[in-house]
């Protein structure tokens, strides 16, 4: 009884590997055939060789960077004071952070050019602006995710109790946000960025209206022009984005003793 | 003058008053309970005091001076919560050097206040272990010590030993008093287990929907209740409604039976109705010694508790319980049995409306 059960279990994990793994496979098997007959990493070496490829992916890296700190920053004090004092307007916050999905980030991005491209806020007329402009589109359209995983978290812990404990022992607002709240949240934290970074790196619309040399419009482009390289394109980005994402588990497992209370959840 | 004042406390959520007429002064240290049902208002007056609730009209000093409206983390006072509160990803060590941390005291200073109290909860083992590597009883016990870490003027302790098992309560709370009196700070408890105030307290302040029922010593207040509602709630209590025969000598009326009381009757007439109260433990049996109140009555129910035997007795049509001391000789009536019990004058109290 127990070892059909066991290998049901194991049918369906199997299933659900394949069905992820075939045509990654496939995509990893065609972008080793640039060269009639043999198997060759040509396709990579152009890519590699390719300076818009490192500037865009540079380019996505860091304004996913941006958009997780300035993400964090906006939505964790947010959904803390909801927890905190204000628990009457979670479905109205929830009902906020829902939009990204309900309004297409198309119409996010020429609302975004309508209202800043002329006075008073003229903010598409410098490249540096149209990135920080770039990167509130994407604190937008990340947001859902984010608020999410933030509220799971602080629904883990005993937001108003843990508060009350370090204001009596006399900590302000920043210090039980950064020294109590941020670290008894961490994972609900990581799984945020980790969703964000993932969201920004391939983003499309919002770079390509906005023309910024983004890592998603750069994809598209090679997409269109050439036959192998986007393959190795999709190869190598999702090992990059994979690299991303376990250095910033690392560095956040680095800090003592950390480790011990994830372990405990 | 008193240490910790509380004049005219009174705190509304919107239209509810959650504690009102609230007066009372504690002198430095002090350990007082609050006592009372739920949601009788001892959290939110504790609250008050902490800072975390500001009181609509009334004002709390500290040591003489007014901090109705300062900000918790501007004053000086510990907290212990039922939930512990410990912070999860600090160390025991980190958890208790966190208030001195915030004052910014050094690193050589904060470790040595930490070892202090590490020793004082007898836990100097277990400074680098994480909260969820102890037990609830050893968590409180860290809580506690993060609490006085910090000098507080006052330490306030809403239910600590709630969430925690019989035999660790017992012992817990023996631990706190012997800490509270080797630091002699002045100490404000609340609970909801009369036995645990009673045995904590030097003063037990008892409360009922939002305001004070009783202020007194746990033997006054176990002893000479003055209201119906604290004599219920404190202790197993028999009561009913008398009828004044003469207020003079202090003779009442109750169904079935006429008992005399030591308790003035002042300004109440022939034919008032009171409310008197007898303790289970004052009644004994008549044919042990004679008292003044002898009354007939009829065996209806004996339940043995160990230490003691609780028998129920009809007298008239009401039912009343009547202690005594168990012990191997002792000859029980049975069920059904005739009998006569007695009870001192100054047993029967007269309760305040
Ligand atoms: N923040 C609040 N908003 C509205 N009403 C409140 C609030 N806090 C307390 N109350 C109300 O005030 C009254 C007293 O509450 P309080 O928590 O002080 O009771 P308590 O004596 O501590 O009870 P318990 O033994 O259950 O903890 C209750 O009726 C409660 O509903
Ligand atoms: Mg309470």
């Amino acid at each position: 009884m127990k070892k059909k059960i066991n290998l049901w279990a194991w049918f369906w994990i199997v299933l659900g590997a394949l069905y992820f793994l075939v045509p990654l496979y496939g995509t990893f098997d065609f972008s080793l055939r640039e060269k009639r007959g043999v198997l060759s990493l040509l396709a990579y070496q152009n890519v590699l060789a390719d300076p818009r490829f490192r500037d865009s992916f540079t380019y996505s890296t860091l304004m996913a960077l941006a958009t997780i700190v300035v993400g964090l920053l906006l939505i964790v004090p947010t959904a803390y004071w909801v927890h905190l004092r204000l628990p009457q307007v979670r479905p109205l916050i929830e009902f906020i952070t829902l939009m990204p999905f309900v309004v297409p980030a198309i119409v996010l991005v020429f609302g975004l050019i309508r209202i800043y491209s002329g006075p008073p806020l003229a903010l598409t007329n410098s490249d540096q602006l149209t990135n920080f402009l770039l990167m509130c589109g994407y604190v937008i359209i990340s947001m859902p995710y984010t608020y999410r995983s933030v509220d799971t978290g602080l629904r883990a812990i005993d937001v108003r109790t843990l508060t009350e404990a370090a204001q009596s022992l006399g900590a302000g607002w920043f210090t039980i946000l950064f020294r109590i709240i941020f670290p008894n949240i961490r994972a609900a934290l990581l799984s945020g960025a980790f969703l964000t970074f993932a969201i920004v790196i391939g983003e499309f619309t919002l770079a390509s209206l906005l023309g910024r040399p983004a890592f998603g419009p750069y994809l598209v482009y090679m997409g269109n022009n050439r036959a192998y390289e986007p393959a190795a394109l999709a190869i190598i980005s999702l090992a990059l984005t994979w690299a991303a994402i376990g250095l910033i588990q690392l560095l956040s497992h680095g800090r003592p003793g950390q480790e011990q209370v994830g372990g405990v959840h | 003058m008193a240490f910790l004042e509380l004049t005219d406390i009174r705190k509304q959520f919107g239209q509810a008053v959650a504690v009102e007429d609230f007066n009372l002064k504690v002198d430095r240290g002090e350990f007082v309970s609050f006592l009372g049902p739920s949601g009788c208002g001892k959290t939110t007056t504790l609250r008050m005091i902490a800072g975390f609730e500001i009181p609509t009209e009334g004002s709390v000093t500290i040591d003489g001076a007014d901090i109705t409206n300062k900000a918790p983390n501007q004053r000086n006072v510990g907290m212990v919560f039922q939930s512990y509160a410990l912070f999860p990803n600090m160390t025991v060590a980190q958890n208790i050097g966190f208030g001195l941390r915030i004052r910014k005291e050094s690193e050589s200073a904060i470790k040595e206040r930490v070892d202090e109290m590490l020793a004082l909860i007898h836990l100097e083992q277990k400074g680098h272990s994480y909260p969820s590597q102890l037990s609830g009883g050893q968590q409180q016990r860290v809580a506690l010590a993060r609490a006085l870490a910090i000098r507080p003027q006052v330490l306030l302790l809403d239910e600590p030993l709630s969430a925690l098992d019989a035999k660790i309560r017992v012992s817990l709370r023996a631990e706190i008093r012997a800490i509270q009196r080797k630091l002699g700070i002045t100490a404000i408890y609340v609970t909801h287990d009369q036995e645990e105030a009673l045995s904590i307290s030097d003063r037990i302040v008892v409360m009922s929907q939002g305001h004070m029922e009783q202020v007194g010593t746990p033997f006054e207040i176990y002893n000479f209740p003055q209201t119906a509602f604290v004599a219920s709630f404190v202790g197993t209590l028999n009561t009913t409604t008398a009828e004044v025969v003469d207020s003079a000598k202090g003779i009442l009326q109750i169904d079935g039976a006429r008992l005399a009381t030591a308790e003035k009757l002042d300004g109440r007439q022939k034919g008032d109705k009171v409310t008197i109260a007898i303790r289970p433990e004052r009644f004994s049996f008549a044919s042990e010694q004679k008292k003044a109140n002898v009354v007939d009555c009829r065996i209806e129910n004996i339940t043995f508790l160990g230490s003691i035997v609780r028998i129920q007795v009809s007298i008239g049509s009401g039912k009343y319980f009547m202690d005594t001391f168990n012990n191997p000789f002792l000859e029980l009536p049975k069920v059904g049995d005739k009998d006569q019990v007695t009870c001192s004058r100054e047993a029967v109290l007269v309760l305040k409306d």
